[in-house]
């Protein structure tokens, strides 16, 4: 009794046991949007991807955009996740499970945005049936079914701690289903040395795994683009260049959920500025190696003066002059002057800093698919110019804005389920410093 | 503070004006009257018709496009009378063109002809209309083996003002194969005073698969000639061999996949999933360590 008197879940009940107005009036809010996604879904497989902005030369659009995108930040949060675990970093404790939870949740959204792009969703199974180990299409989705394994292997071996402190703690004002529910997945977890040792060795492999996995199956992902001979995507560098991007883009979307549970939940006491200059560091380091592997890849493009590399080149400093400004300029010399400079690193403008790097990061994605697209290398018979141009419409952003909605609905429901916070490290921390005191 | 407000303003108008970066790609239009343009050829061929290609495009904001489904006149303009050739409709292109035999057009003194161009205009695009004078010639050719040396004698012929064939003196021809996607030139000669040239066919070109090859001969850009055309078929090509594949390669539609591929997808495969196994397999003993323990709290 004592110890649950002492424990930090007391800290957190709150935001296991009840959900505030504001609260519901946050999920009634997302569901509205789902629902007009839902919505524009309905319209879409009536009316077909005619509704969409997609036509016969730009074939890909925001759908695969968002799926690079949510991709890319689920990797992000593997790899940042596990990379911290790994080297047991002193200040993870506090932001590492949200980083775990917007790997799966990311890692879940992210494949439901191809499925949108497919014209005929009731022959999906050809692709079981028909599909050929040499495609990178194939690769991509043995690797993408591999990842969403081994991130839920390991979100569930680093939440164990937790969901047996979760069924051992009497106080908390829970439904039963949900007691019960905590006892079967708790595994009859009691912390002794024999469990620990076991768990701590499994979550060490699945920790190095994650990391490992990410990077592959990002670089898949990437090798999509790249084995094609298409300018702006035949590149050498474009698996390194997807990882890094991805993990820039997971950083900020991190500090971003870091700020908004913090407010949310209070956690003022756990996340501290400490903990935002650490994640800011890590997005200016790979601003960094963004700015320089965009350099370098656009550099050698220019450089070779190849005709079909040369026009992409017009075409972006053209047509798309501001999203490639501030996705290759701003996205990239901002978070090293706020957070580069030591007086600027305030918790608001590193936030607000992830803000512009997410959306950054959002159009370097949508620069790689669109622009490619438009500038083809064939020319296709019967191929008016207005089928050169893509323009999103209502239909492809109502289901990103509910792609997005998902997200914030999913991570709220986990937030209700588990402390976003893993309380089992905070009382190993609570009992090192009872010591030293 | 200052710096977090000045932040946040240019947040607001980034987020303000980001959507119209990626949306706003129809510009309107500006007040400026579009001038319609057009530009007119021709290419005489061997067989005494001429073909007649008219490109009908605007520019706007330094971008050319062609204007479809319009509907060119051509025409041949006469001392005594206008000849109306009929009319073609453009394409995606702005493209149209019109064939044409040449006998019975009228001509001057000299045998020139004087083709037109016209497209009438509508309520955006103002007419426009091109012309071009031509003097009709004829480009033959014939192929011959000595000692092993392949040849294409070549002779350039017109119509002097008593409609006799006379040559074609002193005129560079360019030799072109067709291939694919263009013509491949293969050489070029000059014409004699008799209007006749000789040409030595040294390459190994791939023909058809009976190894047939289509010669064309061209005059081109003649100040009195314009363009004009002779072409001919040879059987001097190396016959076209498809290629088979003797074990499975990379194509399309190959059904198995490279070896080196496969074993490096199952040793990956598998390296990865019994990582896996092994970590469902901690969970299972912790599950069997779990009895008679005390709880947590």
């Amino acid at each position: 009794m004592e110890n649950e008197q002492r424990s930090p879940l007391r800290e957190f009940a709150p935001q296991l046991e009840r959900t505030s107005i504001q609260g519901y009036a946050w999920i009634v809010f997302l569901l509205g949007v789902i629902g007009v996604g839902f919505y524009a879904f309905l319209t879409q497989v009536i009316d077909g991807h005619e509704v969409t902005g997609m036509r016969d030369n730009v074939v890909w659009g925001v759908y695969i955009v968002n799926f690079i995108f949510f991709m890319g930040v689920s990797y992000a949060g593997a790899l940042i996740s596990g990379t911290l675990h790994l080297f047991h970093t002193a200040w993870r404790k506090p932001i590492i499970r949200m980083a775990e939870l917007i790997t799966i949740i990311a890692l879940l959204i992210g494949p439901c945005f191809i499925l949108l792009c497919i014209g005929r969703l009731d022959k999906l199974y050809y692709l079981v049936i028909f599909g050929r180990i040499q495609s990178p299409i194939t690769w991509d989705v043995i690797a993408i079914s591999t990842d969403i394994f081994g991130c839920l292997i390991f979100l569930y071996l680093t939440m164990l701690r937790d969901l047996a402190a979760l069924r051992d703690y009497e106080i908390l004002q829970l439904p039963k289903w949900r007691k019960k529910l905590y006892k079967v997945l708790a595994l009859g977890y009691t912390g002794t040395p024999e469990q620990q040792f076991r768990l701590n060795r499994a979550t060490n492999i699945m920790a190095a795994m994650v990391i490992s996995i990410a990077i592959i199956v990002y670089s898949v992902l990437a090798w999509i683009f790249s084995v094609t001979l298409q300018p702006g995507w035949h590149s050498t560098i474009f698996g390194p260049y997807f990882v890094i991007a991805a993990v820039y883009s997971g950083s900020a979307v991190l500090i971003i959920a870091m700020w908004i549970f913090r407010k949310v939940y209070h956690l003022e006491n756990y996340i501290t500025q400490k903990h935002f200059v650490a994640v800011g560091i890590i997005m200016l380091v790979l601003a960094a190696f963004f700015g320089y592997f965009t350099f370098s890849d656009y550099l050698t493009k220019w450089y070779g003066s190849e005709k079909n590399d040369e026009l992409l080149i017009q075409l972006l400093f053209k047509e798309f002059y501001w999203p490639f400004i501030i996705s290759n300029y701003i996205g990239v010399l901002l978070p090293l002057l706020v957070v580069g400079i030591a007086k600027f690193r305030t918790i608001t403008n590193i936030t607000l800093t992830a803000i512009v790097v997410v959306i950054a990061l959002w159009l370097n994605r949508y620069l790689i698919v669109v622009p490619t697209l438009q500038s083809p290398y064939l020319p296709i018979q019967d191929s008016r110019p207005e089928w050169f141009h893509y323009s999103a419409t209502w239909v492809e952003w109502s289901l990103t804005a509910a792609g997005v909605a998902i997200f914030c609905l999913l991570f709220t429901i986990a937030s209700k389920f588990i402390p976003v916070v893993p309380v089992s490290g905070l009382v190993e921390e609570t009992k090192k410093e009872d010591v030293l005191i | 503070m200052k710096r977090a407000i000045v932040l946040n303003i240019f947040l607001a108008l980034f987020l303000t004006f980001a959507p119209k970066f990626i949306t706003a790609q129809e510009k309107a239009d500006t007040a400026a009257p579009v001038e319609t343009k057009i530009t007119f050829t021709y290419l005489c061929t061997s067989n005494d018709s001429v073909v007649l290609k008219a490109n009908l495009f605007i520019k706007k904001d330094g971008e050319i496009y062609g204007l479809e489904n319009a509907s060119i006149n051509f025409s041949v303009t006469g001392e005594k009378e206008n000849i109306n050739l009929g009319n073609a409709i453009t394409n995606q292109e702005g493209n149209a063109s019109l064939t044409c035999s040449i006998k019975g057009l009228p001509a001057n003194k000299e045998g020139i002809i004087s083709y037109a161009a016209a497209f009438k205009g509508n309520s955006k695009f103002p007419p426009v209309e091109a012309s071009f004078v031509a003097k009709p010639a004829r480009i033959k050719m014939t192929f011959n083996i000595e000692d092993s040396a392949r040849h294409i004698n070549i002779s350039a012929t017109q119509k002097n003002a008593k409609g006799e064939e006379v040559p074609v003196p002193n005129e560079k021809l360019m030799i072109y194969v067709p291939r694919l996607f263009s013509m491949l030139k293969i050489g070029e000669v000059d014409l004699d005073a008799d209007g006749k040239a000789n040409f030595e066919f040294a390459g190994k070109i791939v023909g058809d698969t009976l190894g047939n090859l289509r010669i064309l001969v061209r005059l081109e850009e003649s100040e009195l000639f314009g363009y004009v055309q002779g072409q001919n078929e040879i059987n001097w090509g190396v016959p076209k061999q498809y290629y088979k594949a003797e074990v499975p390669s990379r194509e399309l539609w190959t059904p198995i996949a490279p070896l080196w591929m496969i074993i490096t997808l199952i040793i990956m495969l598998a390296g990865v999933w019994a990582h896996y196994v092994y970590a469902v397999y901690e969970l299972i003993m912790i599950k069997r360590h779990s009895k008679n323990n005390k709880p947590l709290y």
